[in-house]
């Protein structure tokens, strides 16, 4: 069965280099992370080279993006700050990926009380808006980058567990996995070897939808004092700090905004891409949530 | 963007007294001339900063609620332009030669807005309850043995020690104000307070503004605005936006950047004033090797105190090396430090120190804090100490502070009047907010010394000894004294920026 | 029918008491003791204990937990840390302002997406189809908030045509409401059209391939016709689950739209009680949010269910 999936990505990869959407956001991707690596190096001036005789100054050839209100080269801490933002998209993904699949596994795979326990916890979750919960739990747990990524992850999670499941199901009962299970292959390389692979392209399709949401969260969080604290250049704190000065010093609000939203939009570009090849009849419940919070 | 809460940044302490001697505006406005009726009338919009968490003038220490509770109630004194106390719900005042019985003569035919009337019962009830039940502004009657009304004319206050500062005490802000009994116990004082100040709250949007209509059964002269709305306005940006707008009338809540050029502008009135605030640094000498006075003035010497001021406060404040800000009868002049990298550079060398990473603690409670730190940490950098900057919760920040779990931290107390309370809980060996854990023994002799001193002068020497022995000690390294920048339209007359902060919109008109 | 609507009751009911529990555990996760941080500076025993005694910290977790659920079901949530008020008085006082956001930002929200939807399905693969993907896919990656600060930027900076932030109640002064509302309502109303857009226009082309489209096209009725008579009623049976999905996630306040336009709604109290660290009004907020989502979701399916028997799994 393994031969269908790897098809399957091939077919994916030869849609996705037609669809000229999906390659714009793909590169974008690359560049990012290349940026998201690299930007220490990248970076014309320190992220914290204070200097307050040139505070608030618009663009110019030694600062392209301007100068923030404490004279900082508002173009090296942009191209810092990607990186943060990468951290908490793959990291908050990650932890609702690994908890979300496992649990969608279990209850998919087991079905009965154990299935019931589990889908009705996520549906708990699942009850309150995004960005409201992580909110929450941020504020009980003390603002900062760590908590801010367990709150996404922890809010995202129940999208993979259902997902998870839903596919679990679905492939449960197909011969291959009933063959595998009359030959005494134990559950644990059954999930790992015949259930995973083929629920794997929903999954791919979630995980590069939910990494958006995560980075826009992430922002929303920092733009709300919740996230990266300072003197670390974090997107939507940018934006927050910048707030107060932004009708003289338009810069602040543009640039990081802007990366933001290419960010994202990279991510939701090729998410789609990959939805219309691997799963085009998913549900976005993660859209449809979008706006929550 | 946190509130500025009105307190001892610190302390669970408001202070609001008056600065001995402080000028900045000019005189009071008493003209007796707008009897009721002749009023012009209208309503004004002020936009303030944030929101009151409540408004029972006791146990609130917001000063947002202290902005809008200003126009609300009366205390037995006030302080005027000046920050000298005057008569208020008080005419006249005496006190027994042991200086341990005041007796106060209430005005006549005072009522709270409802009608009811004001007596000494009043007066009574208001000070028991914050004694009784340890409301914020307990502290100031820490040496009150009782307070009686022999009849409903007459307060009687008696007292275990001779408290030269008890006017001070008893009306340096609206945290003592005269309450009803009714209002309190309905539980309604939260939110619908009765006072008997010139204004009283029509109404109370919660997430958005507060409504004060005129008291027109005021005791002084009426005021002549109809009513006063305070909104809430968080983002300075919109404020001024607002005041442009003719959305309001008057905000303390300019964006700095653009004060120097508001204050040039012919459409708007924007005033400063210096206030009594100050912020610091404060190195924790529990720890090594900050217990070294070297490595100390080492970071004084480090440092661009104007840099900060222009980053932290655009400005908006006067760059000063002691704790009391110039206007005061109790200043001292005296400013050892300059940056000087090479001076700073070679004390560390001194103390045998290199490579130091400095743990800087700060707080997103007070934003500017954040700001400092960050040009405090690049100034650091260039005599070679790294400063890892720490934000954190005002909560956690507190715990921190009295674990002692720091190097170093940035912070402000606001609203502090006599030098008392500038110096003793902060520097003395057993003082209450002396987390970095400063010692000397000529400092705790002239703080016990002074604390009880009756002759002015030698309080004074006393305590400008004690200032440069702190400031050489490098015990708290003081950065700048913030001004009040408060800003209106050209339609409102009569306003002043007053030192303390208080906010009295009884003499204002709106022309129209 | 009815015992589908009796399991998704007795469903919800459960997810709800999961949903108090959550918001109840919440507390649990503040480093340290609540109270005291609640307090800060504010700190003195009396206060401390008083709050303490009457917020029920003083027992053992599951006597709170049950003591917790039910007072709120009588509608007692505790009082504010901060005021000592009510919190469910505190949170009720804050649904107009969000639920006169909410309203204006669907209503603007369907008014661009449906013909925006409908006539991209209709002309599926042309230029106008493209764009309309195009809008879409830009409004579910713009950073809401940031969409706010460039409208606030031209629109009550540059231009000035509209105030920049604040509210006045539709009941006071339903004029300079709606010049409040514009700005917060379109930039929420903008993402939240860009969802609907897609799910119209895929729902919309979903019906076009059923088979009984084709049978009234073949039996040579008008496009139009087709299109509002059966295309129309059923597609929108999927879209009226989203927006009321969209709706109820702005009922729980939006957040950082709220802060940013200081608009006094739940969200902006959520955002006021985490700075006051004032944990009772946060779990208030938070639970009657949750409560109200799921009332919606639960409505929503039975509205669902009955307008189109075939669909009852979920």
């Amino acid at each position: 069965m393994s031969g269908t999936a790897d098809s399957r990505s091939r077919r994916a990869l030869a849609a996705l280099r037609r669809d000229p959407l999906a390659l714009t956001g793909g590169a974008v991707l690359v560049l990012l992370v290349v940026v998201g690596v690299a930007g220490p190096w990248l970076a014309p001036a320190g992220v914290n080279e204070v200097d307050v005789d040139r505070m608030l100054q618009p663009p110019s050839w030694s600062h392209p993006f301007g100068t923030d209100e404490l004279g900082r080269d508002v173009l090296s801490r942009v191209l810092v700050a990607a990186r943060v933002s990468l951290q908490v998209g793959l990291v908050s993904v990650g932890i609702a990926l690994a908890v979300g699949v496992t649990l969608g596994l279990l209850a998919g795979y087991y079905r009965g009380w154990l299935d019931n326990v589990l889908m009705r916890c996520m549906d708990v979750l699942f009850a309150f808006p995004v960005l409201l919960l992580a909110v929450a739990i941020v504020a009980v747990l003390g603002p900062g980058l760590g908590t801010a990524m367990i709150a996404i992850g922890v809010v995202y999670t129940p999208i993979f567990a259902r997902v998870t499941r839903a596919g679990v199901l679905s492939v449960r009962e197909q011969v291959f996995v009933r063959a595998a299970v009359a030959t005494g292959a134990s559950d644990l390389r059954i999930m790992r070897r015949h259930v995973l692979p083929n629920i794997a392209a929903p999954l791919i399709v979630q995980t590069s939808l939910s990494l958006a949401f995560a980075i826009l969260s992430e922002a929303a969080l920092s733009f709300l004092g919740l996230g990266v604290q300072p003197p670390a250049p974090a997107w939507g704190r940018m934006l927050y700090d910048g707030r107060g000065f932004v009708t003289e010093a338009w810069w602040l609000g543009v640039f990081p905004g802007a990366a933001i939203f290419l960010t994202v939009l990279a991510f939701n570009l090729v998410g789609d891409a990959l939805r219309d090849v691997l799963d085009p009849r998913q549900l976005t419940l993660s859209e449809a949530r979008r706006n929550a919070g | 963007m946190s509130s500025t809460r009105f307190r001892m940044a610190g302390a669970a302490l408001v202070l609001m007294l008056g600065v001995t001697g402080c000028t900045a505006g000019e005189s009071v406005d008493v003209d007796g001339a707008g009897e009721s009726g002749s009023s012009a009338g209208g309503v004004l919009t002020a936009a303030i900063s944030g929101e009151p968490d409540q408004l029972d003038p006791h146990r609130t220490s917001a000063y947002h609620s202290f902005q809008v509770l200003e126009n609300v109630y009366d205390t037995l004194v006030e302080p005027d332009a000046n920050l000298e106390m005057k008569p208020s719900l008080a005419t006249k005042w005496t006190t027994s030669d042991d200086q341990l019985t005041w007796t106060f003569n209430l005005r006549e035919g005072v009522s709270f807005s409802d009608g009811s009337p004001l007596t000494a019962e009043d007066v009574v009830y208001s000070y028991n309850r914050i004694i009784q039940e340890k409301l914020n502004a307990s502290y100031r009657f820490a040496t009150v043995k009782s307070v009686t009304a022999p009849d409903p004319t007459t307060v009687v206050v008696t007292l275990t020690a001779p408290t030269p500062n008890l006017l001070a005490n008893l009306g340096g802000f609206k945290g003592v104000a005269i309450v009803e009994k009714s209002n309190v116990e309905s539980g309604e004082v939260k939110t619908k307070p009765v006072g008997s100040g010139p204004f009283t709250v029509a109404s109370y949007t919660s997430g958005d503004n507060i409504k004060l209509v005129r008291n027109d059964s005021y005791w002084g002269t009426k005021a002549k605005l109809d009513g006063v709305t305070f909104t809430f306005v968080k983002d300075p940006t919109v404020a001024l936006q607002n005041l442009r707008g003719g959305e309001a009338q008057w905000t303390d809540n300019l964006p700095p950047q653009q004060v120097p050029a508001l204050r040039e502008s012919d459409d708007l009135t924007v005033r400063s004033v210096p206030s009594s605030d100050y912020w610091y640094l404060a190195l924790n000498q529990a720890r090594k090797p900050y217990d070294q006075v070297n490595v100390r003035r080492a970071v004084a010497f480090a440092l661009d105190r104007e840099a900060i001021t222009k980053a932290a406060k655009f400005g908006l404040a006067t760059v000063n090396q002691t704790a009391i800000p110039k206007d005061s009868a109790f200043y001292y002049d005296y400013a050892p430090y300059r940056r000087d990298p090479a001076q700073a550079k070679q004390l560390l060398a001194q103390a045998g120190v290199t490579g130091l990473t400095m743990d800087l603690m700060v707080t997103s409670e007070y934003p500017e804090t954040v700001t400092a730190a960050q040009v405090i940490a690049a100034q650091l950098k260039d005599v070679g100490i790294t400063v890892k900057i720490r934000t954190l919760d005002f909560a956690q920040w507190l715990d921190e502070q009295g674990k002692g779990t720091f190097d170093a931290f940035l912070l402000g107390w606001l609203g502090n009047i006599d030098p008392d309370e500038f110096y003793y809980a902060q520097h003395h060996s057993s003082g209450t907010f002396n987390f970095h854990g400063y010692r000397n023994p000529t400092v705790d002799r002239l703080l016990d010394q002074a604390r009880t001193e009756t002759d002015q002068a030698a309080r004074k020497q006393q305590y400008e000894q004690v200032a440069k022995q702190i400031v050489d000690d490098a015990s708290y390294i003081y950065l700048y004294n913030p001004d009040v920048v408060q800003g209106w339209s050209k339609q409102v007359t009569g306003y002043e920026v007053r030192t303390d902060r208080a906010i009295r919109f009884r003499d204002v008109a709106l022309a129209r | 029918m009815t015992r589908f609507v009796l399991r998704r009751l007795l469903q919800s009911g459960v997810v709800l008491l999961g949903v108090t529990l959550v918001v109840f555990l919440l507390l649990q996760l503040v480093p340290g003791d609540p109270v005291r941080v609640a307090l800060g500076t504010r700190f003195d025993p009396e206060t401390y204990e008083a709050l303490r005694a009457r917020a029920g910290l003083d027992r053992p977790l599951p006597v709170q937990y049950v003591s917790y659920v039910g007072h709120a079901l009588t509608g007692d949530l505790g009082v504010s840390f901060r005021s000592g008020r009510p919190v469910t008085a505190i949170v009720l006082e804050r649904l107009p302002a969000t639920l006169s956001l909410a309203v204006t930002a669907v209503v603007f929200a369907l008014l661009v997406a449906f013909p925006l939807g409908v006539l991209s399905a209709l002309r599926s693969g042309s230029v106008f189809d493209h764009a309309a993907r195009v809008f879409s896919q830009f409004g579910v990656s713009v950073p809401d908030f940031w969409m706010g600060i460039m409208g606030i930027l031209l629109f009550a900076g540059v231009l000035g045509w509209l105030p920049p932030s604040g509210y006045v109640a539709l009941t006071d002064d339903p004029a300079r409401w709606a010049a409040h509302v514009v700005l917060p309502a379109v930039t929420v109303g903008l993402v939240t059209a860009a969802i609907l857009t897609r799910f119209i226009r895929s729902s919309v082309l979903e019906v076009l391939s059923e088979d009984y489209v084709r049978t009234a096209e073949a039996k040579g009725l008008r496009t139009r016709v087709v299109v509002l008579r059966h295309v129309l009623r059923n597609a929108l049976i999927p879209v009226v689950t989203v927006v009321a999905v969209q709706l109820a996630s702005l009922l729980g306040g939006v957040i950082v739209i709220e802060v940013l336009f200081a608009w006094p709604g739940v969200g902006r109290l959520t955002y006021d009680a985490v700075q006051a660290r004032d944990y009772p009004v946060l779990q208030g907020a938070v639970l009657l949010v949750a409560a109200l989502f799921l009332l919606v979701n639960l409505l929503v399916d039975v509205l669902y269910a009955r307008l189109d028997p075939r669909i009852r799994v979920r």
